[in-house]
């Protein structure tokens, strides 16, 4: 808009004497100019003071990680008295580093936080591991809160498998085909590739349903999801998970998403990387489950199935992850479902 | 050296843009910014912080800022608004759920002091998938038409294949460039 007014403003000047108009012309320009250096100069303060703040973080934090893999070491050797307090101060230090880490998240790219979360929970498992040498007995268990599977292995269903027909969202303008499955109870499903292959899939508004997603479909997007058992092939892209309780999922994907989500558990496969944000209680395992295509859709969605990241888990109200977010945790093995008939 | 090859030098060594890439969590922008720079985009993870990509495109210097869109993250945006010359605004045309919290998230961007000048491109993603709203729908659902305080436009693109990401980024140069750098 301001070009605009300026065109104006110089159309306005051509009558003037050849001169008189050059001359202006360029000491509007000399203006225009001066005033993009100056906001050029600011955007490279900006840019400037954000590199500082970030090299200011990396050798703060390096100091003090330092120091706190001093005290660790001293810990060999030593007696109890001193490694309990020892240990002690490691850990204060160690919260500190954390609060530090969260405090600083702001400006550090991605790979540089990754790179401190990984330091950090070296940091504490060394500490931990000092521990457990040293001093025994004092066990330390995270144990997943996983009691909802039980309540998931009788659930009432219908023995007879019922094929629903994709519906519409209501709030869909009607022009565009999605592959929705919504508003159901009490419902055992099982699609096929020819409906799902490369679809977007939703998933909605299920209570006490049993469903089997038989194929690839492009993305996944399930929300108001209670108490149900989903089963679904490889996801090309992402999986994005919202209102979710009492359930247990089992997907391969790219990424997963999960929200708002509670007491579930998921048998997962994903080649990036799977987050939380505000959950609780959703436990992990790896996605071992097997159906007769799913080499197939496997090959369809593109996915790495050598590649597995189910256990690295980013909590998005947790981020200085040098503790394990109280929000998830992996499902021991003793615990996990190994049966996935319907 | 006449006056005006001296201010045509110093223009050339200024041609340089930040813009910032903003959209709800899952719409794409991560993609798109490795997609338009061409690198791998399987291994995007879900984005903690922010990443800054600096690339050389039509003699111009970009500096982007593509900043996670988790709702736990969007009120850090707006350390990001100062000296921006575009806004990038992601859509997942094919998130019919999300489309009003999408629409409420841009209007109050708009708002923004600090982002008066900025021109406003939007992308509506994903328009590989066959549950895509169409670029026309995206522009009702987010009431663009009533923008009356930045420069915008709409194009439909796919991160996956990259379909129309670079006519939208020149689309955004060309007004940026048309307003910031005065032209002969
Ligand atoms: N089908 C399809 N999938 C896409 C497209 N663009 C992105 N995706 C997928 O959408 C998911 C989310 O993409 P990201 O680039 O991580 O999204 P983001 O906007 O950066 O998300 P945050 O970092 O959380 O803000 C990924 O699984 C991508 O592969 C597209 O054009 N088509
Ligand atoms: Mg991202």
């Amino acid at each position: 808009m301001e070009a605009m007014a300026e065109h104006s403003q110089e159309t306005r000047v051509t009558g003037e004497s050849g001169a008189d108009k050059i001359q202006e012309r360029l000491q509007r320009r000399h203006q225009a100019r001066a005033e993009d250096a100056e906001r050029k100069k600011e955007a490279q303060a900006s840019q400037s003071v954000a590199e500082e703040k970030s090299g200011y973080f990396l050798s703060t934090f390096n100091a003090e990680r330092a120091s706190i893999e001093d005290l660790l070491s001293s810990c060999s050797g030593a007696d109890r008295a001193v490694v309990t307090q020892t240990l002690e101060e490691a850990t204060v230090k160690t919260l500190q580093l954390q609060k530090f880490l969260n405090d600083s998240m702001l400006f550090l790219t991605q790979y540089e936080l990754r790179r401190a979360q990984d330091a950090l929970k070296k940091l504490l498992t060394s500490s931990a591991d000092i521990r457990e040498e040293a001093l025994p007995k004092k066990k330390f268990a995270f144990r997943a809160r996983s009691k909802a599977t039980d309540k998931v292995s009788a659930p009432p269903v219908t023995d007879t498998p019922t094929v629903t027909d994709s519906t519409k969202v209501d709030v869909a303008p009607a022009e565009s085909v999605q592959c929705c499955f919504s508003n159901m109870d009490n419902v055992c499903m099982i699609k096929t590739a020819e409906e799902i292959n490369k679809q977007d899939v939703l998933l909605t508004h299920l209570t006490n349903c049993k469903v089997r997603l038989f194929g690839s479909p492009s993305t996944l997007h399930m929300t108001h999801i209670d108490n149900c058992e989903i089963l679904c092939g490889p996801v090309s892209s992402s999986v994005f998970v919202d209102h979710c309780r009492n359930s247990t999922l089992a997907i391969p994907c790219q990424q997963l998403r999960t929200h708002n989500t509670t007491d579930t558990q998921v048998y997962l496969h994903v080649t990036s990387r799977a987050i939380v944000e505000d959950c609780r209680g959703v436990g992990f395992a790896p996605f071992t489950c097997s159906y007769p295509t799913l080499d197939e859709d496997f090959i369809v969605s593109g996915l790495d199935r050598h590649r597995n990241n189910w256990s690295q888990v980013d909590d998005f109200n947790w981020l200085a992850a040098g503790t394990p977010s109280p929000n998830w945790a992996l499902i021991p093995e003793a615990d996990r479902k190994t049966n996935w008939e319907l | 050296m006449g006056l005006l090859t001296i201010l045509k030098k110093m223009k050339q060594k200024e041609r340089e843009m930040r813009l910032l890439m903003l959209g709800l969590d899952n719409a794409g922008k991560t993609t798109i910014l490795k997609k338009f720079n061409g690198e791998d985009v399987s291994t995007i993870s879900p984005t903690l912080g922010f990443n800054i990509k600096t690339l050389e495109h039509k003699g111009f210097k970009l500096n982007i800022w593509d900043v996670g869109g988790q709702k736990s993250l969007r009120s850090y945006w707006r350390n990001y608004f100062e000296s921006t010359d575009g806004l990038v605004w992601v859509v997942d045309s094919a998130d019919r759920l999300r489309l009003e919290d999408c629409r409420k998230e841009l209007s109050s961007l708009l708002l923004e002091e600090r982002l008066a000048g900025a021109t406003l491109l939007v992308f509506a993603n994903k328009q590989d998938l066959p549950g895509a709203l169409s670029k026309e729908a995206i522009q009702e659902a987010l009431a663009l038409d009533d923008i009356k305080s930045h420069h915008w436009c709409i194009i439909g693109c796919s991160a996956v294949t990259g379909k129309n990401l670079l006519a939208g980024v020149d689309w955004l140069l060309d007004d940026i460039a048309a307003r910031i750098f005065t032209t002969d």
